[in-house]
């Protein structure tokens, strides 16, 4: 057993090894580098995808290890250092105070990769909102008056795949995440309702903002009866999604983003913007808003800067539409439960660096770096 | 030896004050206050501003850009023949039918004729908004910009300039004009509903065929057409908002007439700024200086006019200029303790440096005093910022070295860095509002002070081992001495650190305070984590002693490389949220720097590695 417990803690002691940090920062650099490039081509959201939320990636023709891979090693490699490694001595007090604060960083980060949730709501000014919504994910949602009778994620969504409903089955012609839409000639008319009888969807390269894809299908209904069978095709933010009336029932069809409830719902009560004088840069805007959780609603004022937190969730204000009727206010909508360990981190990192530096140049840690 | 050094002084300081004096006394006009991009600012920055725009400098043709504006302003007729329109690009001066001259100077007068030509293209430009316009195009579009912008300021005041229209007694009467008083449309404002009723008569009466009129008749319609075509040519004119507005407002004086914006200050404001432009045209420096008092006088109740003469000393100081030429001085001079080891020089160096560090403070509390927040709120002024810290912190280097090498570091810092902002400046105001999301001031205190002072850091350790580097190359100083260089590169490669590191993580913590996420992999946040990485990567390679002493250095003096990319180089991609913005000329000056480096560091450490060859085979 002593035999076991020496040669783990061998083992362990490599894993302590400074050549580890050393050979991982190069790669870090270069991750880095490429990722931060390569937005300019394909956007942040699959930049973030492809190499800082991957285990690994392709540059070119050689695999070379993705963020999480990295950020494993590095917290594995720290973690050893301080739990087995570390020289407690004051002198040396510094360093293992930053080495904590940043290993409290990585664990936040990872709390946070895991855990947070992103979404925004889009209130009409005088409306209540209760659902945030996906800022990437698409779904198809079939609602049977208003009540959503089925739901898949875009992803599951294939050429020919059946959804068997009660009421219908539809098959899925084409399902594209970014379409374009062209002219449907008249030979292919045939079948076909009407949007969908003079415009088609295209599959199109993915754009690199991912708010400008406009996921879209083409899908046909067979057993709704006479009249209702038939070619359909709707898409994201598509007005008026196809609908099937059946046995005094509606049922409509929809591309949507993925959305999710809150506990309690907001009200859009005033959205203002002040602008810099003279000029159309805005200076500040604002929402007040009316929280209402069960029996109890109070006012709430967000704006830039100044995010409103309840239940776990934090809303800011993240944008406006102003080009309708009536004004639109734009709430980023988060929840993440590693949000206060970056702050910890600051200060524990800070502090140790700075009594690093004071040992250092007081002369009480020459051999230190 | 000190008075050369002292002419030399005064030369510099004589040579960036730019505006010529004239026979009007215009130093209170230039005090006056404006509503120009969001700010309240004098009319000193105003016409700088908008001179720098059209002629790419301050004073063309040795024009003292007050009086340049005060004749646009009023008296338009002699300024379209001033040639202040610098068009360096010689395809588009063809385009636009200009004959070649050796200084590319023209007039609005000459530019016409091309501008009408090429307005048709201008306009396809515009509308075909998914083609990004070719460098030729872009040229063209900003001259025809630039000569919109130059038509605004020729008809600020065309609504209170006198007109050449002929009234008749009757509508003089009307319109409460003395008999010799010059006609003005803001004085036939007040008989145009009159004259607008009788036109609609006449046309009634007799349709719309002047040939049916009589001649008084003929003459009303006449002056109904110019009244609307004046009317039409300069009513959206709201470029010159200089009369009080209700709500604090300022208004152009065509808003102010026809938008409803009036008042009876605002009424007061353009009687006086009437008489401003007759005196102007009087060449009567006695009424022009009445009612400029008068102008400065409402300023000085009204509004914090403090803070007016202020930007316009900071204007006339040119701070940042001025302490460019001083940190150049001092690097020559720096150059030259280390020829003679003259303990003057050194002196004279050290003068001039902290003299240099001084005058960078003052403008930057200029700075802070004019916008009332953090000077770091743009790239160019972090440039400014960090052309203080490097030079400062350098001071601290000499006050530990005691050898020349921490003022030479500050010198050459502050050098590079001034000639960087002086390019960064740009044609328009650099005292910019900001945007909603920047416009705090905890965060601009906290994460880009703190983000800055890091790069000024991370630059002059950079400095400081490019000149370990040359010294280990070249041979020119002891060991011991390099040994305390190297001992102060690894302190100060600790306090870049501790700055980049906190910045960063502030920074990640502003982005949660606003969009909700610590970390989003944004360009600028990537490029901030960047240097912090390298950072920890040559730290912590020469504390485990997996890199030579040689290519810690290497790494270090490649900082400056590491720096601009993630501060200025970042901004190239033009994507990501919180970019400063994208900048086309700075690809090739970016990449040019950083090959320079590669041969330059490269170069360094061939020669010291053949060195060390040489010196263990003998």
């Amino acid at each position: 057993m002593k035999e076991l417990a020496t040669s783990l803690k061998r083992y362990a002691l490599k894993l302590t090894h400074p050549n580890i940090l050393f050979w991982v920062m190069p790669f870090m650099i270069l991750l880095l580098v490429v990722g931060t490039v390569t937005q300019k081509e394909i956007g942040l959201q699959q930049a973030e995808e492809i190499y800082f939320s991957s285990f690994f990636y392709m540059l070119g023709f050689i695999p070379l290890p993705g963020g999480l891979t990295l950020m494993s090693i590095l917290f594995i490699n720290l973690l050893a250092k301080f739990l087995l490694g570390s020289e407690w001595s004051w002198a040396k007090s510094g360093t293992i105070i930053t080495h904590f604060g940043v290993l409290i960083l990585i664990i936040g980060g990872g709390l946070s990769y895991f855990s947070s949730y992103e979404g925004y709501m889009a209130i009409e000014e005088g409306r209540s909102e209760y659902l945030v919504a996906d800022y990437h994910q698409r779904t198809l949602v079939i609602r049977e008056d208003k009540q959503v009778i089925y739901q898949t994620n875009f992803e599951n969504l294939s050429e020919g795949m059946v959804i068997s409903e009660p009421a219908f089955s539809m098959t899925i012609i084409k399902a594209c995440y970014h379409c374009g839409i062209t002219k449907r000639s008249e030979e292919e008319q045939e079948g076909w309702t009407s949007p969908g009888r003079f415009m088609q969807l295209n599959t199109m390269p993915r754009t690199p903002q991912d708010e400008k894809n406009m996921t879209g299908i083409e899908f046909s209904i067979k057993g709704a009866g006479d009249g209702l069978d038939g070619k359909y095709l709707t898409f994201d933010k598509f007005p008026k999604p196809p609908q099937i009336k059946k046995n005094n029932k509606t049922y409509q069809i929809a591309i949507e983003r993925a959305t999710r409830e809150l506990p309690f719902s907001v009200t859009l009560q005033k959205f203002n913007q002040e602008f810099h004088a003279g000029t159309d840069m805005a200076k500040a805007y604002q929402s007040l808003l009316t929280v209402t959780d069960g029996a109890s609603s109070w006012p709430v004022l967000i704006e830039m800067n100044e995010p409103f937190r309840y239940r776990g969730y934090t809303f800011y204000q993240s944008s406006f539409d102003l080009s309708g009727d009536k004004p639109y206010t734009i709430l980023a909508v988060v929840e993440n439960k590693g949000r206060l360990f970056p702050y910890i981190s600051t200060l524990v990192i800070a502090l140790g660096l700075m009594l690093h530096l004071i040992i250092r140049v007081s002369g009480r840690g020459k051999e230190n770096a | 030896m000190l008075k050369t050094i002292l002419c030399l002084f005064l030369t510099l300081f004589m040579s960036v004050t730019s505006c010529a004096q004239t026979n009007f006394p215009m130093e209170k006009f230039g005090e006056l206050p404006i509503l120009h991009e969001g700010r309240l600012k004098p009319l000193d920055s105003f016409a700088r501003t908008e001179i720098l725009r059209f002629a790419k400098r301050e004073n063309p043709n040795d024009t003292d850009c007050l009086t340049w504006l005060a004749t646009a302003l009023f008296d338009p007729i002699q300024s379209v023949t001033e040639k202040i329109f610098f068009i360096d690009d010689a395809v588009t001066r063809h385009r636009l039918g200009l004959e070649e001259r050796r200084k590319p100077f023209y007039s609005y007068a000459e530019l016409s004729d091309g501008l009408d030509k090429t307005s048709a293209e201008v306009m396809d430009i515009i509308r075909n908004t998914e083609i990004k316009p070719d460098k030729a195009q872009q040229e063209l579009l900003a001259v025809h910009e630039n000569a919109l912008q130059y038509k605004q300021i020729l008809r600020s005041f065309s609504s209170i300039l006198p007109l050449n229209i002929v009234l008749t007694d009757e509508w003089r009467n009307k319109a409460g004009l003395a008999k010799n008083a010059p006609v003005t449309f803001a004085s036939l404002q007040k008989i145009n509903p009159d004259i607008e009723e009788n036109i609609k008569r006449i046309i009634k009466r007799k349709g719309d065929d002047p040939a049916k009129y009589t001649l008084r008749e003929q003459e009303l319609v006449a002056l109904g057409l110019q009244i609307k075509t004046i009317s039409e040519a300069s009513g959206n004119n709201n470029l010159f908002r200089v009369i009080p507005a209700i709500n604090e407002d300022f208004a152009s004086p065509w808003e102010s007439i026809n938008n409803g914006k009036g008042s009876p200050t605002a009424a007061t404001h353009l009687k006086i700024w009437s008489d401003l432009a007759i005196a102007w045209q009087n060449k009567d420096a006695q009424s022009w200086v009445a009612a400029v008092n008068k102008l400065s006088h409402q300023a000085h109740t009204n509004y914090d006019s403090g803070r007016l003469w202020i930007e316009v000393v900071y204007n006339q100081f040119s701070p940042f200029k001025i302490s460019l030429l001083i940190f150049s001085l001092s690097f020559v001079l720096s150059c030259i303790y280390f020829v003679n080891r003259s303990p003057f020089i050194y002196r004279c160096a050290m003068i001039t440096l902290y003299s240099a560090v001084a005058i960078q403070s003052l403008g930057l509390v200029f700075r802070i005093y004019v916008m009332e927040r953090p000077p770091v709120g743009t790239l160019y002024e972090s440039i400014l910022f960090v052309a203080l810290i490097a030079p400062l912190v350098s001071l601290f280097v000499e006050r530990h070295l005691k050898n020349g090498i921490g003022i030479l570091s500050g010198a050459v810092s502050g050098t590079m860095l001034g000639l960087l902002a002086l390019s960064m400046a740009g044609e328009g105001d650099n005292m910019k509002v900001l945007g909603a999301v920047l416009n705090t001031r905890f965060w601009l205190t906290t994460h880009v002070l703190c983000i800055t002072i890091g790069y000024g850091w991370c630059l002059l350790t950079s400095v400081l081992a490019h000149l370990v580097l040359l010294e280990k190359a070249f041979g020119r100083v002891q060991s011991d001495s390099q040994d305390k260089l190297i001992k102060t590169i690894t302190t100060h490669g600790l306090f870049s650190l501790l700055f980049t590191i906190i910045g960063t993580i502030l920074g990640g913590i502003w982005a949660d305070q606003s969009w909700g996420r610590f970390w989003g992999w944004d360009p600028k946040e990537n490029g901030a984590l960047l240097i912090v990485l390298w950072l920890i990567w040559f730290i912590h390679g020469k504390i485990a002693g997996q890199i030579s002493q040689l290519i810690w250095l290497g790494g270090f003096a490649f900082l400056s490389v590491i720096v601009a990319v993630a501060w200025i180089g970042v901004n190239l991609l033009g994507v990501g949220l919180h970019s400063y913005g994208f900048i086309d000329g700075v690809f090739w000056g970016l990449g040019s720097f950083t090959i320079f480096e590669l041969i330059l560091i490269g170069g360094l450490m061939m020669i010291i590695s053949n060195n060390r060859k040489k010196h263990y085979a003998t």
